[in-house]
């Protein structure tokens, strides 16, 4: 009888058990595959505004020992020509094969490092934002010279260069926004650049050390002005 | 000059290709183009220099001590450059120092005396101003007795005007009521020299940067602070592949620019520089011949306080110990036990310490503001050198803890001339030998010299709240904007019971509550001499007519002794006080220890650094290599203690006077801005730089900002136990704090942040804290 009974009991405790596992792995398998993610508590540790001087594609051109290629310079005036205004996206100045569509790295290809392209005659300008790479969500070709309708556009005065000193010998200010072109040697260093704007020293990189922004409020702020001006 | 440098081909030969077309190419270039690749178009529209006369001195901005050539045309200021012959900046400077003299013209510029009567300043004559100050602080000491006046002057004071003001105050009047704003920035960094060393200012030179293999930041923004030292920083980055590694609680300019960024949490500084020396000795990393050899085992008293209340007082009580008991007590400070608070990995621990701990690699550690304006900022100085003795890698080319300086002439005036309450232009007040030298120098009898230090800068403003000084002349120097806890002292400074005259060159919030207001010279409007982070000091000469009747500051101290009866004490001439005063100035620090350069030397050199023995600068202090004061049978000699050995102190982890908590949950973090100098008083008056920054803000961790709902340029009230300050939100922008911690420049006399710090300070060296208080934040 005794013997019976630890039998039974035994196959009691194994069956509880197996309905316990059962249960627990049919209630797992229910939930959905998911691997939570993990953040790190500094999830962001670049500054937009500020990393983008220093930052350099891989094969970046080593713009301190860059020769001057005469023959095959940009002027200011032809870098100002395929903007709509200043400030305003250039156009793509080139055929572009519409396989090589979105998402890609086609452009970056001639655009990430820049360099000398025989088919152009003319040096790739670099792209300051590589890790943007839906460039015809801004860029676009032009594909005809005639217009659907003419219209009477506001002409925008583009800074000149070589005239935004405050003192003769002082650092020139930024005369332009740099949003999107934090990284100032992707216009302004290697032959890619118009020669009127690019640097003699591209070799010191911390570029804002000695250039700041004249426009950090979209409009003109004047001088400083005291909350209290009971002096004089 | 086509040239092979796209990149469509990467193999093995490229490079080497790439360095034979670039080399072939520079040289056809630079045979094009001497010397510059401007485009001609570049300087066409640029403004002829015509017959400029360039003039040589140091730039009126901060510790670095670039030298700067000002061409003046027609008696007028009209460009700076930088000075090619300068070893500090070597011919570059910053945006500020381009710009520096256009705040001259500001057309708010102070040019006459003005004195306050029935509530109006009046335009008054500055003889007649100066008749005031000196009868008023004769009957005030009359009345009340010579404690109860008080000069506080500045670390952008020259070294004449330094001298002229202790000479004043302690030898003259008979009084130690004279401090300066470099308390606010310096202290510590002197507490951590004199309590390691026994000798005040770093070892080495800027000419570490050319050797080190690494650059380890504590708490220390240099791209924006010091940002041609980062200039030069990055060049041997580049060059030589030098890393540099940025230990900080903000992401910031430079640490982006950096190798790699090490971020931790407030005040933890301290338990995870224990860490590193654990690391050293727990791996066998010491190097034991020099700590044998030249250094000391310490420890001093723990719990020490935050000085929050008024008359605090403390004095350490050293105790030497050995080295296995500071083994033992570093037990506490295993990289998995300092993890766990200081938010740093215990791999990025290991990987400091390896860097310290290799000794093939040549490291130099840079800081300013992050460990000094802490409230165991004399503690976190002297960790750093522990972890440098340790290791022996100090006072080497390439090797060595560098304690930055932020104003001028810290060094050259606050430190070295000593316009410290406790200070004499060689020594201490407390010391009889000093004080005896100084009243020998100054011809006065000794025992006019007070041998009892009184107030420190912060408990010289709560005694002028208290109403126990009665007198307070300030000069070069902003208060109601740069000390903590300003909704305290701008009321007591208010107050009747104190007359306040302040020089300045433009009105500040602090000549505001002035009675009268005294106009001063700017920089190139007078000769003198500053001194900088690296012991160099340096001289310029006047270079232009300042308008009205604006005076230089050490000439208005000698005016006002004059009239007090002193004018023996001070028999000057006005021409030539500066001369005078320094050749005066430097029998205080002859000797092959502190020797300083001769007048002649400095005129025509870009500064020379001291100690200045035999015609020559000294670079490395305390390497008898380098250093002809050290004893010449050993290799190094820290002569500054009695028996020629370093201290490597045992100071534990304190946490900070106020931690954030429910009621004010953020960290408040302040400092300062790329485009401004300290309270922005200058170099917002400079078109450039207020264009560039207009105004202060409040930065945000991102997430922080996104889960309270604010946005960019959103109005926000910081307030805390103190004060409030209502600031535009900033994210994304300059920097970048940690979570839980909020940013905001000070510089901004229209957004007073320092309403809202809290006046705590490091016991031992009265350093306030402007880095870590509790605050909360909410949309204005």
């Amino acid at each position: 009888m005794k013997k019976r009974l630890g039998i039974i009991s035994l196959f009691v405790i194994l069956f509880i058990a197996f309905i316990t596992i059962w249960n627990f792995s049919y209630q797992t398998g229910l939930e959905e595959a998911y691997i939570p993610l993990e953040y790190s508590s500094e999830s962001i540790s670049v500054i937009p505004s500020e990393s983008g001087v220093f930052k350099r594609s891989k094969f970046a051109l080593d713009y301190g020992n860059m020769p001057v290629d005469a023959n095959h310079e940009r002027s200011l005036n032809s870098y100002y020509d395929n903007r709509a205004y200043h400030g305003a996206p250039p156009s793509i100045p080139h055929v572009v094969n519409e396989a090589q569509n979105m998402g890609g790295k086609a452009c970056l290809k001639c655009h990430e490092n820049g360099g000398f392209v025989q088919k152009f005659n003319a040096y790739a300008p670099v792209s300051p934002h590589p890790e943007l790479v839906n460039c015809k969500q801004c860029h676009v070709e032009q594909n005809t010279q005639s217009l659907f309708k003419p219209g009477v556009y506001a002409a925008v005065n583009a800074p000149k260069a070589g005239i935004n000193k405050a003192l003769l010998s002082s650092p020139p200010v930024i005369p332009h926004q740099i949003q999107l072109h934090e990284n100032c040697l992707a216009c302004h260093a290697g032959p890619s650049a118009p020669k009127e704007i690019r640097v003699s020293h591209p070799e010191r990189v911390n570029c804002r050390q000695c250039h700041v922004l004249n426009n950090k409020e979209m409009t003109d702020i004047g001088t400083f002005k005291r909350a209290n001006n009971d002096v004089q | 000059m086509q040239t092979t440098l796209s990149n469509s081909v990467l193999n093995s030969r490229r490079s080497f290709l790439k360095k034979m077309a670039t080399a072939a190419a520079m040289t056809a270039a630079a045979t094009m183009f001497p010397g510059i690749m401007f485009a001609e178009e570049q300087e066409k529209n640029l403004p002829k220099g015509g017959n400029l006369d360039w003039k040589k001195g140091p730039c009126r901005f901060c510790g670095v001590g670039c030298g700067i050539l000002v061409g003046v045309e027609n008696g007028k200021a009209v460009a700076v450059k930088g000075d090619p012959n300068s070893s500090v900046n070597k011919g570059l400077l910053c945006v500020k120092g381009y710009h520096q003299t256009m705040c001259i013209q500001s057309s708010d510029r102070l040019t006459h005396a003005l004195v306050k009567k029935n509530g109006k300043y009046v335009k008054t004559p500055i003889n007649e101003a100066l008749d005031l100050v000196a009868s008023k602080m004769k009957s005030t000491i009359e009345e009340h007795g010579k404690d109860s006046v008080a000069m506080y002057t500045s670390g952008q004071s020259t070294i004449p005007e330094g001298y002229v003001a202790s000479k004043l105050m302690k030898g003259a009047i008979g009084t130690n009521n004279l401090d300066c704003n470099a308390r606010l920035c310096m202290a510590s960094a002197v507490a951590g020299f004199l309590t390691t060393f026994g000798a005040d200012e770093p070892m080495g030179c800027y000419e570490d940067i050319d050797y080190a293999d690494y650059f380890i930041t504590w708490g220390n923004n240099m791209a924006e602070m010091h940002p041609v030292l980062f200039s030069r920083m990055l060049e041997q980055k580049n060059r030589r592949g030098a890393k540099i590694i940025d230990f900080a609680t903000r992401t910031t300019r430079s640490s982006t620019a950096s190798d790699k960024s090490i971020l931790f949490e407030p005040q933890t500084d301290l338990a995870v520089a224990n860490a590193i020396c654990y690391e050293i000795i727990n791996n066998g990393w010491v190097n034991n011949s020099f700590v044998e050899k030249h250094c000391n085992f310490s420890k001093g008293l723990t719990n020490i306080g935050y000085g929050t209340e008024d008359k605090f007082s403390f004095t350490d009580k050293p105790e030497k110990i050995d080295f296995e008991s500071f083994k033992k007590f570093l037990e506490d400070y295993t990289p998995e036990k300092v993890a766990k608070y200081s938010r740093v990995s215990v791999k990025d621990i290991k990987y400091l310490a390896n860097i310290y701990g290799d000794p093939n690699k040549k490291v130099v550690s840079y800081w300013c503001m992050g460990m000094n304006q802490h409230t165991r900022g004399t503690w976190m100085n002297n960790l750093m050198y522990n972890i440098h003795l340790l290791t022996g890698k100090i006072s080497q080319p390439g090797n060595g803890p560098f304690s930055l300086t932020g104003q001028p002439s810290a060094c050259g005036t606050a430190r070295e001339v000593g316009t410290f309450t406790h200070k004499l232009p060689k020594g201490v007040v407390m010391n009889p030998a000093h004080r005896e030298l100084a009243a020998k120098i100054w011809k006065v009898p000794v025992e006019r010299i007070p041998s009892k230090p009184t107030y420190h800068a912060t408990e010289m403003f709560r005694a002028v709240d208290r109403g126990d000084i009665k007198f307070i002349w300030t000069q070069v120097v902003n208060p109601l904007v740069s000390l903590p806890k300003t909704s305290r002292f701008r009321p007591g400074m208010e107050k009747e019971s104190c007359f306040v005259v302040v020089s300045d060159v433009f009105p500040t919030p602090t000549s505001d509550v002035a009675d009268v207001i005294l106009p001063a010279s700017w920089h190139i409007e007078k000769s003198g001499l500053y001194g900088n982070s690296e012991r160099r000091t340096q001289h310029w000469d006047k270079m232009v007519e300042g308008p009205g009747e604006t005076t230089p500051d050490a000439w208005m101290t000698i005016e006002v002794a004059k009239r007090m009866g002193y004018g023996d004490l001070f028999p000057y001439s006005e021409d030539n006080h500066v001369e005078e005063i320094y050749n005066e100035y430097r029998q205080f620090h002859e000797g092959k220890k502190h020797g300083m350069a001769p007048l002649e030397v400095l005129k025509k050199e870009s500064g020379a650094i001291w100690p200045y023995v035999d015609g020559k600068s000294t670079q490395w202090r305390f390497n008898s290599k380098y250093d002809p004061a050290c004893k010449e049978d050993t290799d190094f000699d820290f002569y500054g203690k009695p028996d020629g050995k370093a201290v490597i102190w045992q100071r534990p982890y304190e946490p900070a006077a106020e931690s954030p908590d429910n009621e004010y949950p953020f960290w408040l973090n302040t400092g300062r801005v790329i485009e401004h100098w300290h309270t922005g008083s200058m170099t917002r008056r400079i078109p450039v730089l207020h264009k560039a920054m207009p105004h202060a803000y409040v930065e945000f961790h991102p997430e922080d900002a996104k889960a309270l709902g604010i946005r960019n340029g959103v109005n926000i009230k910081v307030s805390s136990r103190r004060g409030s300050c209502v600031l535009p939100a900033s994210i994304n922008e300059r920097g970048l704090p940690t979570k839980g911690q909020v940013f905001v420049p000070f510089f901004d006399e229209n957004m007073l942040i320092n309403d809202v710090t809290l006046d705590a300070f490091c016991p031992i060296s009265k350093e306030p804290d402007y880095k870590k208080c509790a605050v909360k934040v909410e949309k204005a």
